[in-house]
């Protein structure tokens, strides 16, 4: 706390330090040469969420009146975390998390790189132990592409 | 806001439609789903547009593989053994998973569940309770761990703690249930315990968890074993320990002793129970030779259960039917006042029952008068009801073979609207029951309906509930012969090729020998040739130099006559070559069949080359190829003079 030695006791100037929140480069990716490919999810802003794109994560702690919108941020987190290391290598783009009621659905786009038989031994593994670990049904949704889906270079 | 929504959401539509454009081969690529699918630019709904596709969504989907598979081509299972790849490495997901949960188990503990869920919870495989005492023995049988239980008892009776009667009978259930042996656990692997498997068994467990239920059964009851041993301590057995200890005799085939040991009760003036009973009842048949010796212990054990006031329940009587079956003819006159029995007491006779009353009035061999109208009798009495299973013999697969050996179509049209009735589903059982299932079903179809109708069923069911075994395949195709429609034989054999049956034999050697039996119209013949081609390709080794299917003269003979018929000289001039190099021998009429069609294209070279071949056979009709080719073709010295030289060859060999 800085005080002002000006006038004794009443007044007080406080500063307030955080990290630097980098808000306009978060989740941008910058124009270079023209050999980076991006997928539709990335190469928009996230000032377009709403208007040129969805949602990633889907649920109803952040209307009126609900509460407990920072704990599905935490579980979001994990979960795609989990997903990003459990299917290493295979995600194509962003896992797409929706809440129904008590069920988590998890809808993932994979790039054909496992045997079908290797993903479903992932996706049984995943789902059983996510609803063990959240004790909600956990259900995953999954889409084959042969490659990442390109929407431009930058 | 709504409408940014709408837009975003719209576009999120647009780019799952670009994916979905990529996949325009739509997964089932079956028969009658052959259609592309083309997006227009714009549509117009009708009224009631909404409405019909609420409808559709209520019936099965007939275009979407099971519900435990995800949606997408490349994860959906085209034959049987890729499903049930499938599901089996889904299923060691989570087992793995259930391995990784029960092992570390406090990272699972909290609980964010209201209601608590004791599903989701890590469930505990070792048992808690270390110190020797009551709890201990109780905790064990509660997860069913045989040995340890037996040995805890033991160690018990040692220390002279007297363990209580109720605790004891529930050990005996335990061990006479599982057969003094551990139940053989699915996630961890099984671990070999020589003291209580037979020899013979053991290379059969060597080989997996796959046969465990047939392991314990063939494991026979063994004498003196922890069951009789721990009987023998009881000071004062009751009712609740004869009866574990006769149920467990009989489950593993000692049926004297089950007999010997009831004997044994009614010597101490305990009365049996109804289970007890019923487990004689099963025995009964098995311990007497003569049928009306086994019916009269029946009877015995039943007028004793009057005496002893037991209730007979469906268990009691589906036993007493069962029994039947082994007693011939008595048993069909006693079969149906067991069912007014049955209906007396007011017990539902269950599917069981109705399977087991089939069995005995349609022995195999017997004469054909009179029998079918049981069949359609069971039916009435069935039609409409909603079964739960209740007994292991419940099954709606017996009932289907009944249908399929007497070859009566209506009734099983009744049994598979019976499926959809409640709760019956259940009685259609796991995969493997499912299968035998529809292939009766199918291969009743295609014996006894016109191919519109097998066509139609077909469609429906294939390839969303079952894939078809190369068998059910030769069934439809002889279905498409005796209703003439050959033309859809392509359509077949691309069905085939997904099914993954394209490399068996015999089924390629049918559908060979119906392309070319007959000369069809054009653009027919053109398909047909189209598909030989086609298999000709799968006779071919594979990249790694394995043969798959090996030619013979009929196939080899069958591919060139549709060619032919199409007019593809070139293609069956090369498969003409094979003949040679496969060793072998082309008939006379295929190749009468070439030289005509050689005297259309007037190849005269082709001629020639043709009589070397079938001198090179030695076959006996080569000097008349050798006359006709003189007489119909305008030959060149040179030619003319090979010509004499094989003739004059095939002269002085004969």
């Amino acid at each position: 706390i800085v005080s002002s030695q000006l006038f004794p006791a009443a007044c007080f100037r406080n500063i307030h330090c955080t990290a630097a929140c980098l808000k306009n480069r978060a989740a941008r990716i910058r124009v270079g040469k023209g050999d980076k490919s991006v997928t539709y999810e990335q190469a928009y802003h996230p000032h377009h969420i709403g208007h040129r794109k969805g949602w990633l994560s889907q649920h109803t702690s952040n209307l009126q009146g609900e509460d407990g919108a920072a704990e599905r941020v935490v579980e979001d987190v994990f979960i795609r975390r989990f997903m990003y290391g459990t299917f290493h290598g295979c995600l194509a783009d962003e896992v797409v998390i929706k809440r129904r009621g008590n069920l988590l659905v998890i809808c993932a786009v994979m790039i054909q790189k496992l045997l079908p038989s290797k993903f479903y031994f992932l996706i049984g593994y995943t789902e059983e132990l996510l609803s063990h670990f959240y004790k909600c049904p956990v259900k995953i949704e999954m889409q084959t592409v042969e490659e990442k889906v390109v929407y431009k270079y930058l | 806001m709504a409408s940014s929504c709408s837009q975003a959401l719209r576009r999120h539509v647009c780019k799952s439609c670009t994916i979905l454009q990529m996949h325009v081969s739509f997964f089932f690529i079956f028969i009658f789903f052959s259609e592309e699918i083309v997006i227009p630019k714009k549509k117009t709904w009708s009224k009631e547009a909404v409405l019909q596709a609420l409808a559709s969504t209520v019936s099965r989907d007939p275009t979407a593989s099971d519900y435990r598979l995800q949606d997408d081509p490349y994860l959906t299972p085209k034959t049987s053994s890729e499903f049930k790849l499938f599901s089996l490495s889904q299923e060691s997901g989570k087992n793995a998973a259930k391995y990784f949960i029960n092992t570390y188990p406090k990272y699972f503990q909290k609980d964010y569940a209201q209601p608590h869920i004791p599903c989701l919870m890590p469930e505990t495989l070792e048992a808690q309770i270390e110190e020797v005492s009551e709890a201990a023995l109780i905790e064990r049988i509660h997860m069913r761990k045989v040995e340890a239980a037996v040995d805890l008892y033991d160690q018990l009776q040692q220390a002279g703690t007297p363990v209580s009667l109720d605790v004891t009978n529930q050990l005996l259930d335990l061990i006479c249930f599982y057969g003094d042996s551990d139940p053989a656990q699915e996630n961890v692997p099984k671990q070999r315990s020589e003291e209580t498997e037979d020899v013979q068994d053991e290379p059969q467990t060597k080989k997996g968890r796959a046969s465990k239920a047939s392991d314990q059964l063939k494991a026979a009851w063994k004498e003196n074993n922890n069951a009789e041993r721990i009987f023998a301590l009881l000071s004062e057995p009751n009712t609740h320990s004869y009866s574990a200890l006769i149920r467990g005799m009989v489950k593993y085939c000692a049926y004297s002793k089950a007999f010997s040991t009831y004997t044994d009760l009614l010597n101490n003036r305990l009365k049996a129970d109804v289970n007890t009973f019923n487990a004689l009842i099963t025995a009964a048949p098995e311990v007497k030779e003569k049928y009306n010796e086994k019916w009269e212990l029946i009877v015995d054990l039943l007028k004793e259960m009057a005496e002893q006031k037991v209730k007979p329940n469906l268990l009691t009587l589906n036993a007493v039917l069962k029994a039947l079956r082994h007693c011939g003819t008595l048993g069909k006159s006693q079969a149906f006042p067991v069912i007014s029995e049955m209906k007396a007491l007011s017990i539902d006779p269950s599917l069981a029952s109705y399977n087991h009353l089939l069995n005995i009035f349609y022995k195999p061999g017997a004469p054909f008068l009179g029998q079918t109208g049981i069949l359609q009798e069971v039916m009435n009495e069935v039609s409409g009801k909603s079964f739960t299973p209740q007994d292991p013999d419940d099954g709606i697969c017996l009932l289907l073979q009944r249908c399929l050996l007497t070859k009566d179509i209506e009734q099983a049209y009744r049994v598979h609207e019976l499926l959809g009735v409640g709760e019956n589903w259940r009685l259609l059982g796991k995969d493997l029951q499912q299968n035998i299932y529809y292939a009766r079903f199918f291969s009743l179809l295609c014996m006894m309906e016109n191919i519109d109708v097998m066509l139609k069923w077909y469609r429906d069911l294939v390839p969303s509930v079952y894939y078809p075994s190369s068998n059910i395949m030769r069934d439809l195709l002889q279905a498409l012969d005796t209703d003439n429609r050959l033309d859809l034989i392509p359509q077949i054999w691309k069905d085939i090729k997904q099914l993954g049956h394209a490399n068996r034999q015999k089924l390629v050697e049918d559908l060979l020998t119906l392309m070319a039996r007959e000369k069809q119209n054009q653009e027919v013949q053109e398909s047909f040739a189209e598909c030989a081609l086609d298999i000709k390709k799968m006779y071919d080794t594979g990249d790694r130099g394995k043969v798959i299917m090996s030619w013979t003269a009929t196939s080899l003979s069958d591919i060139i006559s549709v060619l032919l018929a199409a007019q593809r000289r070139q293609d069956a001039w090369e498969i003409l070559k094979l003949f040679k190099t496969h060793n072998r021998v082309p008939s006379e009429e295929l190749l009468n069949k070439f030289l005509m069609c050689i005297m259309e294209s007037g190849e005269v070279n082709h001629a020639v080359e043709l009589v070397q071949i079938s001198a090179g056979f030695c076959l006996p009709e080569t000097p008349k190829l050798i006359q006709r080719v003189q007489q119909e073709f305008q030959l060149s010295e040179q030619q003319k003079n090979i010509l004499s030289d094989l003739e004059i060859q095939t002269f002085n060999s004969d």
